[in-house]
């Protein structure tokens, strides 16, 4: 049976997730080309893209990172076709570049770029927020609320982007992307062929000449997107009250929510903005006329309200406006947050949580799995080094190799980044400087950062840990990955191959789960100086699972001549331990058979599974 | 949607327990009966031994539930309903499975669990309507030890707490579960509705 979100019919209503919704909202406008880079909260988009792929007339890739992915959607959109390039928010700042100049070339055959931002940093390590880039790059901006408005704006974000030729900004939050609710199918058309590539150097090569006529014409595609903006349906005013609410965004079911509950409908007139980039000048200008005062209600910065207090000053308008005054610019809102804003503008008590707080209980932090080869280089990598090593991380899985007892991330800034701030390190430290990447990392921004320190011969320890999958954000494939859940990668790049390419000279490599030639490696690159690598190689037990479809045949357990030392409780901190008594014990459920603690404690042994 | 009374489910467990699959199960059940639905999750670190938190809301916009806004919660481990507990408004609905699954740092023994009646406790604190189920061996008794959570499902609908059907939820798992798995998982609503029944 087809997949329902396949269907060329429309009418039919399904329970769907936000991302879900959008990639039937993009098949709704006839959707030809989808470029990404996997990213939590945006990868359901692309992997369903990815899973529906062959039994679909659209073209599908996993780039190996977003500046990337957003060239390879550009060419595309350039050469006619409608084109989806997804990532999250952070991942926006690695394709800045070209973005800023798309919106100087214009993107002929449509263009879409769902940047899924992530207020309260659910999966992030910040809350930028990128609405910033619609105003930066000169883009229109939707932002849906619910399932419905994501499948909806997905549709006419596509359309509307090529019809103006621009590319246009999907903006997301993590509540979006990662509800869901009912959403009713329009038709799916047949996506037919791309137009082709039109020649046309003065309006697609931005040299000085011709990039300031480049600008001229984004000054006047702003100003017809803002017409746009005047009349969509996405932009509405409703309700009766003296008091105005303007919101954008997710905000907005908060603030219906909020006026449910509250009852305070009548005191409100409210201006929602899902089309929220240009503003619809004329429109809020009316609105602003037509009440006494003004609350702003938008997750993260005062963007919206910014605007407004902008347009007001220009026009002379003497109402007060509100709004980071009330909420803050951090994190997320609640109905409750919302609806206390709503009764203190009417005099109404607020409403005080009185929920018990209970005492403080034993955390749940997530953790490195059972039998994650990523345990074993760090306790190999922590008995060769200790606490003398620095320790440069970088973002994946094994950034949870933070936590003790492994504590193997001493500090990380962005994707990529583990090699060439380790190298700064080393400027500034004479302690040993030792960087973690992972393999999908390494593909994504490793790849530079690594031939600079060849360059600039830096004494920096390179442990690439390659568990032949982007594990953190769900498992996509990347360019070395061997399998794929839709078969072997028949075009796969050699790690080791691609450090020697560099012009790394010291290079080894090691199953991590053999701790003995993992650290007699670690031991002899340790003497050594320079740009050196080790390559961990062996396959996250999930994905073996998943997709090699095997189980190890062993599992390990703790004999009864165990002398309570706990060494493997201490120092691995595996999730398929357990303390039972004063011995440790090993649960064969969630023992993986990767047989690292044999190898740390002689009173562990394996048995068959099952026995 | 205005004149449906908003009903805010929370609920917690475990990552790997499959507390988002009896989510979307319950969302796709409440639209079944026709009603306005909303639900969220937050996911990510969930195969990883976290805490996995997820909404389901009927006659709300928001799929967020803050604190104080639940009206049920529903605990697939007692560690997490007790964590949760903030979330729940006072005199809500509590549902929740007694059988712990400890965390890391209890496991190794550096750090103690509440006990079950620490549990009762505090959710006694803050509501008088609870219900306590042993889910795992339900669910074992059914067949399968995932089953279990859909005895808490099967429970809260032996509930008046929400305006959904055992029927309906039956139907649902028996249109969305793959053909080999649903006998046990209806098996598993039963007996969770013959516990609640027996309390």
């Amino acid at each position: 049976m087809a997949h329902p979100l396949l269907s060329p019919e429309g009418g039919a209503t399904h329970l769907l997730l936000g991302n879900e919704a959008i990639v039937r909202g993009a098949l709704e406008a006839g959707i030809q080309v989808v470029t990404c880079y996997p990213g939590t909260p945006s990868s359901e988009v692309p992997d369903t893209f990815y899973r529906l792929a062959p039994n679909a007339k659209y073209k599908f890739e996993y780039s190996a990172n977003e500046k990337v992915a957003l060239e390879v959607g550009g060419g595309a959109s350039l050469s006619g076709a409608m084109t989806l390039t997804t990532m999250k928010h952070v991942g926006v700042n690695v394709a800045a570049d070209p973005l800023l100049t798309l919106s100087y070339t214009g993107t002929p055959g449509g263009m879409m770029l769902l940047s899924a931002d992530d207020p309260g940093c659910h999966s992030s390590q910040n809350e930028q927020d990128n609405r910033y880039y619609g105003r930066l790059a000169g883009l229109p901006v939707f932002e849906p609320s619910s399932a419905q408005e994501a499948k909806d704006m997905a549709r006419d974000g596509l359309l509307l982007s090529q019809k103006h030729e621009s590319p246009l900004l999907l903006r997301t939050t993590t509540r979006v992307n990662h509800l869901r609710g009912p959403v009713e199918f329009g038709p799916m058309p047949a996506p037919g062929k791309p137009e082709g590539f039109t020649r046309n150097p003065a309006k697609r090569v931005p040299i000085p000449a011709f990039a300031r006529p480049m600008h001229e014409r984004l000054l006047k595609r702003i100003a017809a997107l803002r017409e746009e903006a005047e009349k969509s349906p996405y932009n509405k005013i409703h309700g009766t009250g003296a008091i105005g609410i303007a919101a954008s965004g997710i905000s907005r079911a908060y603030l219906a929510d909020a006026i449910m509950e509250t009852g305070l409908a009548g005191k409100f007139k409210v201006m929602e903005l899902g089309f929220s980039h240009p503003l619809p000048e004329n429109m809020a200008l009316d609105f602003m006329k037509s009440v006494d005062k003004l609350i702003v209600i938008e997750e993260l910065e005062p963007i919206l309200e910014n605007d407004l207090r902008v347009l007001a000053q220009k026009n002379g308008l003497n109402l007060t406006i509100e709004g980071k005054g009330l909420l803050p610019p951090n994190g997320e809102f609640t109905v409750t947050m919302v609806a206390n804003v709503l009764r203190a503008q009417v005099g109404e008590e607020t409403f005080a949580c009185d929920s018990c707080i209970p005492a403080e209980l034993p955390q749940r932090p997530p953790n490195l799995c059972a039998g994650c080869p990523h345990r074993a280089t760090y306790f190999a990598a922590r008995k060769v080094f200790g606490d003398d090593a620095i320790y440069s991380s970088d973002i994946g899985c094994y950034t949870l190799g933070l936590l003790p007892p492994l504590s193997m991330a001493d500090f990380l800034v962005c994707m990529g980044s583990s090699i060439s701030a380790g190298c700064g390190a080393s400027l500034a430290n004479d302690k040993p400087v030792v960087a973690f990447i992972g393999d999908s990392t390494f593909f994504h921004s490793g790849l530079t950062g690594l031939a600079s320190a060849v360059f600039n011969n830096h004494d920096v320890l390179l442990v690439i840990l390659d568990n032949h999958t982007t594990a953190m954000t769900g498992h996509q494939p990347h360019p070395g990955v061997e399998m794929t859940i839709h078969g072997a990668n028949e075009h796969r790049l050699d790690i080791a191959r691609a450090c020697e390419g560099l012009g790394v000279e010291h290079i080894r490599q090691v199953n991590p789960l053999n701790q003995k030639k993992t650290t007699a490696a670690l031991e002899e690159l340790k003497e050594m100086s320079g740009v050196r690598v080790l390559i961990a190689r062996e396959p996250c037990p999930l994905h073996t699972r998943r997709v090699y479809k095997k189980t190890a045949p062993m599992v390990a357990y703790v004999a009864d001549s165990c002398t309570g030392r706990a060494e493997c409780l201490d120092k691995l901190a595996c999730p398929a331990f357990y303390k039972e008594g004063d011995k440790a014990a090993v649960n064969p459920i969630l023992c993986s058979g990767c047989m690292l603690c044999l190898q740390v404690c002689t009173h562990i042994k394996s048995k068959k599974r099952g026995r | 949607m205005s004149d449906i009374k908003p009903i805010r489910i929370m609920l917690t467990g475990v990552g790997g327990q499959g507390t988002l699959t009896a989510t979307t199960l319950l969302a796709k059940t409440v639209l079944a009966e026709g009603l306005p639905v909303t639900s969220g999750e937050i996911h990510g670190m969930a195969q990883r031994g976290g805490v996995v938190e997820s909404t389901v809301l009927i006659g709300c916009k928001s799929p967020k539930i803050g604190l104080g806004e639940a009206d049920v919660l529903l605990g697939f481990e007692p560690l997490e309903t007790m964590r949760a507990m903030p979330y729940l408004r006072k005199g809500g609905l509590v549902l929740s499975s007694t059988e712990f699954l400890p965390p890391l740092s209890v496991a190794m023994g550096k750090q103690e669990n509440p006990s079950l009646e620490t549990v009762k406790e505090v959710v006694a604190q803050c509501t008088d309507k609870s219900f306590y189920l042993p889910c795992q061996t339900l669910g074992l008794e059914a067949g399968a030890v995932q089953a279990g959570n859909l005895a808490l499902l099967g429970a809260l609908t032996a509930t008046d707490a929400v305006p959904v059907s055992l029927q309906t939820l039956a139907e649902t798992i028996k249109s969305n579960l793959p053909a080999k798995i649903v006998d046990v998982n209806i098996k598993a609503l039963e007996l969770g509705v013959r516990s609640l029944e027996n309390t």
